[in-house]
């Protein structure tokens, strides 16, 4: 598999035909007025991978995130019968923020103004002299966010009014999803990135490899050979929303001896831990912001949470099977964190620059060539989203 | 530090690298790769290098729960190394400019961190 030709794109495929070929308009890279419409009619309506079950092991853990571009926080909780449940992190009274920590284990919710108190499933427990309001307790409850599970991954989805199933959402890629080591994992190691660059900007730079061969020239330097010097992928797939890749490895490429070293130690690890090297050269991007590769040695996770028009944080997750089991998986774990943080350390800067240049408001356009396909996609795919709900509103509300 | 053993029997030799490299937290380790000396990172590597395969068998014979002190310290020194390869062996002349989008990768849990 390894050695190979890079696909080419062949614009009779029907999943990609209607994407075209012709200039991208830039003004979605930079401007405020189509981040307030990717707010509404993409993040505010679609599945968002926010969590991992290992950050609530047991009844009563629960979690707090911040979903900066739908200006919500939500509450996730395990309640005591193991039951996963998401609500706006809201007090039903007057709207004061609810919790205020990131995580902890606690069954009982006081919000600090008047102290109601919510329960982990969301209902109203107890308010003080509560005999003086003029609604019941059962209408008090937190209000519900949906949420649900595949392969560990824990997502969300905002519109009150979903009738789509994660399962649904995900389509074929919830099963193969359900074969990587995430699906197992029962902790975590994680770094962050902060970027002045749109959320979509920066998510394509990881979706094309046109720029391996001159911004990673030493870290990148098995992924391009003779036969492919730009390391193209073998194979690109399109499934709704979301596409998937099957990354090219140079055959000839014989690693440095201690990376080599490095390497057989996280390769014994994974065999031990009866990881599936099937899928270990696959890539899934998962609509609209969350993509995962399928190496049991490399099994990491990137987010990108959009923060404003030009601004977003990264989030990179290597998911391990349980506990470090001795001194050499410790050890493999260590630097397989560290070989994807360095290459992630050198795309930072250049996707930065880009920003700069879009924000200017220099171009009205930028090009993609054939195998930055997947890039292309994902403007299409937003753009179809933010199209219909603009024809909805158009329309007086109604869905189309 | 001279002369004092904090190591197991065997890796007397990267005594000398205890005080800067024997980490505790992943953070720790790539900061401190970022504010050595390239004298430094390739003096560590190339006395490591070798050392790092019976180091690990050696660790790898008991719990991780019940490394002693030297022990620990010998498996933060090889923590550390994971990172110090990267820059000598990977980077090389290239880890300075590199180092610049590194320092904005903050690690803020890891695998082998203490909990
Ligand atoms: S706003 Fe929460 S109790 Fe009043
Ligand atoms: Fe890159």
């Amino acid at each position: 598999m390894a050695n190979q030709a890079p696909q080419q794109v062949s614009l009779q495929d029907e999943a990609i035909a209607n994407l075209g070929t012709g200039p991208i308009p830039a003004g979605p890279y930079y401007r405020a007025d189509y981040f307030e419409l990717e707010r509404e009619a993409v993040f505010r309506r679609t599945w968002l991978q926010i969590a991992h079950l290992s950050e609530l092991p047991e009844p009563g853990s629960f979690i707090v995130r911040r979903v900066d571009i739908a200006r919500a926080s939500i509450l996730i909780t395990r309640g005591r019968d193991g039951q996963l449940r998401a609500f706006h992190n809201v007090c039903t009274h007057r709207g004061t923020e609810l919790v205020s920590e990131e995580a902890g284990r606690r069954s009982l919710f006081s919000c600090p103004y008047h102290m109601w108190t919510f329960s982990d499933d969301g209902e109203l427990r107890s308010a003080p002299d509560f005999e003086r309001f003029y609604v019941d307790k059962s209408s008090c409850s937190l209000p519900r966010v949906a949420v649900e599970v595949c392969a560990g991954l824990i997502f969300i989805n905002l519109d009150p009014d979903t009738d789509q199933s994660l399962r649904d959402f995900l389509g074929p890629i919830a099963p193969q999803l359900e074969k990587l080591p995430v699906a197992r994992a029962t902790r975590f190691s994680e770094y962050t990135y902060e970027i002045k660059a749109n959320w979509k900007l920066t998510y394509d730079n990881f979706q094309e490899n046109y720029h391996l061969r001159f911004i990673h020239p030493r870290s990148g330097a098995a992924a391009v050979g003779s036969d492919n010097p730009f390391g193209y992928p073998v194979k690109f797939g399109f499934h709704g929303p979301h596409r998937t890749q099957t990354i090219w490895s140079n055959p000839e490429a014989a690693p440095k001896p201690f990376q080599g070293f490095a390497f057989g130690k996280a390769l014994e690890a994974a065999l031990m831990d009866g990881c599936e090297m099937a899928l270990a050269k696959d890539y899934f991007a998962i609509f609209p912001n969350f993509f995962m590769l399928g190496s049991p040695m490399t099994p990491f996770s990137h987010c990108v949470i959009p923060i404003a028009p030009d601004r977003s944080r990264g989030v990179i997750r290597m998911y391990w099977i349980g506990e470090d089991r001795n001194a050499s998986q410790r050890f493999a774990r260590e630097y397989q964190m560290a070989t994807a943080r360095d290459v992630h350390a050198e795309d930072r800067e250049v996707i930065e620059a880009g920003q700069r240049g879009l924000s200017s408001g220099a171009l009205s356009h930028i090009h993609m060539q054939e195998q930055e396909v997947l890039c292309r996609h994902l403007f299409h795919s937003v753009d179809t989203m933010v199209n219909a709900y603009q024809a909805q509103k158009l329309a007086g509300g109604e869905r189309v | 530090m001279m002369g004092k053993t904090t190591l197991p029997e065997g890796f007397s030799e990267l005594e000398r690298f205890v005080p800067d490299w024997a980490v505790t937290h992943s953070a720790d380790r790539a900061a401190r790769r970022l504010d050595s000396t390239s004298e430094e990172r390739e003096a560590f590597f190339y006395a490591a290098n070798d050392l790092a395969a019976p180091a690990l068998a050696l660790l790898d014979s008991k719990p991780l729960a019940e490394l002693d002190e030297a022990e620990t310290r010998l498996m933060q020194l090889m923590l550390s190394l994971a990172h110090v390869a990267l820059a000598v062996e990977i980077q090389g002349d290239d880890e300075s400019r590199h180092a610049v989008g590194a320092r904005h990768m903050t690690i803020t849990r890891a695998s082998a961190d203490p909990r």
